[in-house]
């Protein structure tokens, strides 16, 4: 606004400076023009002069003016001034809260809690994560058709629910961890785990409440990742879930891991658990298992395990306290023991176990004592005979899809997705098992030899289809053979056991 | 065996006088990091002096009631020196990991300085701003934190009812209406100090900051003193940030001793000599005296007398529903 007096000033300032070089010269020059003629032309040059000063004259007035105007209060400029700073304070204003707005959603952003949906089932943790809630489960719908004469008992073909697991687990400040599952599957309800777990330093936790007593390399397996449909005979001489506290950890990322616990005791192969102990005596449970490759640069090694897991515990006179027989693949009966034999004194457990895995490659192998002191019928508490139950296996497999095998299952590289034509991952698998009953159970009168066989030996094989990380279809055939156990040609043993499986598993 | 023994013995003394290092949490409130930057240099010094060992103090800073609430929710400080003694009352009944009777473990209610809220004008004072009243003329703009969250601004707000009480007479009525006169011309709430001060003197918005008198000194040293002048109003309120070790916390640090030690030295010769050189009023008289020039006389009120106490004045004026929250419309 201000640059129109200031050039108009300038410009009258260089007129009468102009003018002011230029009148003496042009007085000058008249005075010596030889044209001139005396005093006509002097009076003309007064007059020149004279209206050349007026004009000056008006000129500087002009200046003045301009000068005065300029040095005044700007009416325009000073009403807009104000209503500029306002508007600018309001921009400033907006700018600024904007900028609050942002960092209060950042810091609310902060302190919100996380809600997510994925593979791993559904989880809410607060923002620091140190409380979290997570529900997931397991589906598993089972299928077996046993073949063979008709006429010797068999298991029954058909569909069964083989688990129906909703897990409720999660963490409470930071270090308390929680689990609560219950089984819905076969034929009674039952609470499967339910534990606390303290893992403020994971070299050393302590665990609390039901879960798997640490000892079997494959019943430590989660269920949903186990190659085949049912575990392999030496999970029937290990424990299985059982009440009581650990402490345990993974050393160096779990190159080294331990576990040992005192619980109630279980007996072998005990499918339906309890949550209260069956005596007084109590079992002492250990478990070490090392990854000596995991964190080395030895590839093809790094997925070798081996360890070994034992228990030891003392039974009362309970029958109770022994098994309630030893199945086969199809979850029948092939071993009991007769109703007047009881525990009567120590029970105590050994498992080598290893397995290795490299690239699509996986072999897992396991051999189990169980060795129990039986009294019963003539044998008295006092004379108790020990009775040494051994199995083993050895199973493997190869990832067609090429996928990495590992003990905690497959996870497909290409989902299974008709649209974009992937197929998931394909897994063959195959596994020879067998299990060895003491003979001193027949000959001192523990089991009838007629009804139940001394030894059960399984191979299977089988397809596994991984859709996704979370959906697996399976088949397998499992045949069975028993040594002893058909003297009266009317049990499960008096012919080989040949079963097929599928399984259709939701395990999120 | 006897030589075994000396060795022995010799190891242990070693062993048993080698120098400990000791850290230590104070969890603090926005205004006070240039303070204890210094304090914990100077107490370092001394308990090394004392004892031989090394005391490492990390700070942790932010609005008064959020790092009450931080505390609670499980920081682990060692002591807490905070804006109001409400948030420190906050960590003992939640919590419960500090005494109900904090307050009498050190002198003067646990408060070693004091301060008060004070006007940070642009220089020149071209708005003229020399008394509450001026804050709720039309088309002055105010800035100052939210009372909700800020430590500060709860003394701010105080401050400006117990004029507004003090001028009417004690009518009540007429004060809420002051107040909600004065927050109309507020037209941004941070949420803390350090945060108003940035909206005032970096963003250049508003034409008044009521700041802690310290923070308002410190503005002028950063921003700098040809930018901005300090009113100090006739009246204001006697703000007294609070101290206390957080018993529960030390007690499973091992660091109880050190903690105490560490506020009882705010005391000091020393400690009252650095809050003083920090803007913060100190409570020995000499040192106050020395340091007079700092800080403009004026008339002060407490909590107390006026509020009936910091949890009267919670309840009535910043809890849900309050008076704040009856008078207060945020700008639209």
């Amino acid at each position: 606004m201000s640059t129109v007096p200031t050039k108009l000033k300038q410009l009258a300032i260089a007129t009468v400076a102009g003018l002011q070089f230029t009148l003496p010269a042009v007085a000058a020059d008249t005075s010596t023009t030889p044209s001139d003629n005396g005093s006509g032309s002097s009076a003309s040059q007064a007059a020149e002069i004279e209206a050349l000063k007026q004009e000056v004259q008006v000129l500087a007035q002009k200046v003045d003016a301009l000068e005065h105007q300029q040095q005044a209060p700007q009416p325009a400029p000073a009403a807009a001034s104000p209503a500029i700073a306002d508007l600018d304070q309001k921009v400033r204003i907006l700018e600024r809260q904007r900028e609050i707005d942002q960092e209060d959603a950042t810091a609310q952003a902060k302190t919100r809690p996380k809600i997510s949906l994925s593979q791993n089932g559904f989880t809410i943790s607060s923002a620091d994560t140190n409380f979290v809630a997570n529900f997931h489960g397991v589906l598993q719908v089972d299928s077996r058709s046993f073949f063979g004469n008709t006429a010797i008992p068999s298991g029954t073909s058909g569909f069964l629910l083989r688990r129906a697991r909703p897990i409720f687990s999660g963490t409470v400040f930071q270090d308390y961890d929680f689990n609560f599952t219950p089984e819905f599957g076969g034929s009674t309800v039952q609470i499967l785990d339910a534990y606390l777990n303290y893992h403020y330093d994971p070299a050393f936790q302590i665990q609390a409440g039901k879960f798997k007593s640490p000892v079997g390399l494959e019943q430590l397996q989660a269920d949903v990742n186990t190659s085949f449909n049912e575990r392999a005979l030496p999970s029937y001489l290990l424990p299985y879930r059982d009440v009581g506290v650990e402490l345990h950890g993974d050393l160096d990322g779990g190159v080294f891991s331990y576990a040992a616990g005192i619980f109630n005791g279980s007996p072998d192969y005990n499918n339906t658990t309890v949550n209260s102990a069956l005596s007084n005596g109590k079992a002492f449970v250990g478990r070490v298992f090392a990854q000596p490759f995991k964190s080395t640069s030895v590839i093809p090694l790094q997925g070798l395990g081996v360890g070994t897991g034992g228990s030891y515990e003392h039974d009362d006179a309970l029958a109770s306290e022994l098994t309630p027989g030893y199945v086969t693949d199809g979850q029948e009966k092939f071993f009991s023991y007769a109703s007047t034999a009881t525990a009567a004194g120590t029970h105590w457990r050994i498992s080598p176990q290893g397995y290795y895995y490299y690239g699509p490659f996986g072999l897992l192998g396991e051999y189990a004592i169980s060795d129990q002191k039986v009294a019963g019928g003539t044998v008295t508490k006092g004379s108790a005979i020990g009775l040494e139950n051994t199995a083993w296996e050895i199973s493997g497999g190869w990832v067609l899809t090429g996928e990495d095998a590992g003990y905690n299952g497959v996870t497909p590289l290409h989902p299974f997705d008709l649209r974009n034509g992937d197929w998931g991952a394909l897994q063959l698998v195959a596994r020879y098992a067998d299990l060895d009953v003491d003979h001193k159970a027949f000959t001192d009168g523990f089991a009838n030899p007629n009804t139940s066989a001394s030894e059960a030996r399984a191979w299977a094989v089988g397809l596994n289809w991984y859709l996704n990380r979370n959906f697996r279809i399976n088949t397998s055939f499992s045949h069975t053979d028993f040594t002893g156990g058909h003297g009266t040609g009317a049990t499960v043993t008096a012919r080989p056991e040949d079963v097929l499986f599928t399984r259709i598993q939701l395990g999120f | 065996m006897k030589t075994l023994f000396s060795f022995s013995l010799l190891l242990t003394l070693a062993f048993g006088i080698q120098a400990k290092e000791i850290k230590l949490l104070n969890v603090s409130y926005d205004p006070t990091r240039e303070l204890y930057q210094e304090y914990n240099d100077a107490f370092a010094k001394y308990w090394k002096a004392k004892t031989g060992d090394d005391v490492v103090v990390s700070q942790s800073h932010g609005g008064s009631g959020k790092q009450a609430q931080s505390v609670i929710n499980g920081l682990e400080a060692d002591v807490v020196t905070l804006a109001l003694a409400y948030d420190i009352d906050a960590i003992s009944a939640q919590a419960r990991l500090l005494p109900v009777d904090w307050s009498t473990k050190l002198p003067d209610h646990s408060t070693p300085y004091t301060s008060t809220i004070v006007f940070l004008v642009r220089k020149g004072n071209p708005r003229n701003i020399q008394n509450w009243d001026d804050l709720v003329k039309p088309g002055i703009s105010v800035v100052v934190p939210n009372p909700k969250t800020s430590g500060g601004a709860r003394w701010a707000y105080l401050a400006a009812y117990a004029y507004a009480l003090e001028t009417f007479n004690h009518d009540d009525a007429k004060a809420r209406d002051f107040i909600r006169r004065l927050y109309k011309n507020v037209p941004v709430l941070d949420s803390g100090a350090r945060g108003a001060t940035v909206t005032f003197a970096q963003r250049g918005i508003g034409d008044v900051l009521l700041a802690w008198e310290n923070e308002a000194h410190l503005a002028l040293k950063e921003f700098g003193s040809d930018k901005f002048d300090i009113v100090t109003p006739p009246l204001s309120i006697l703000a007294e940030p609070p101290v206390a070790v957080v018993a529960k916390n030390a007690r499973r640090h091992g660091t109880t001793a050190v903690a105490t030690a560490y506020l009882e030295y705010l005391y000091s010769d020393e400690g009252q000599e650095i809050a003083a050189k920090n803007f913060y009023r100190p409570r020995n008289a000499v040192i106050a005296a020395k340091y007079a020039a700092n800080f403009t006389s004026l008339k002060l009120v407490t909590i107390d007398q006026e509020f009936g106490g910091w949890a009267n004045a919670q309840a009535t004026h910043f809890a849900d529903g309050g008076v704040f929250d009856q008078i207060f419309q945020p700008p639209n």
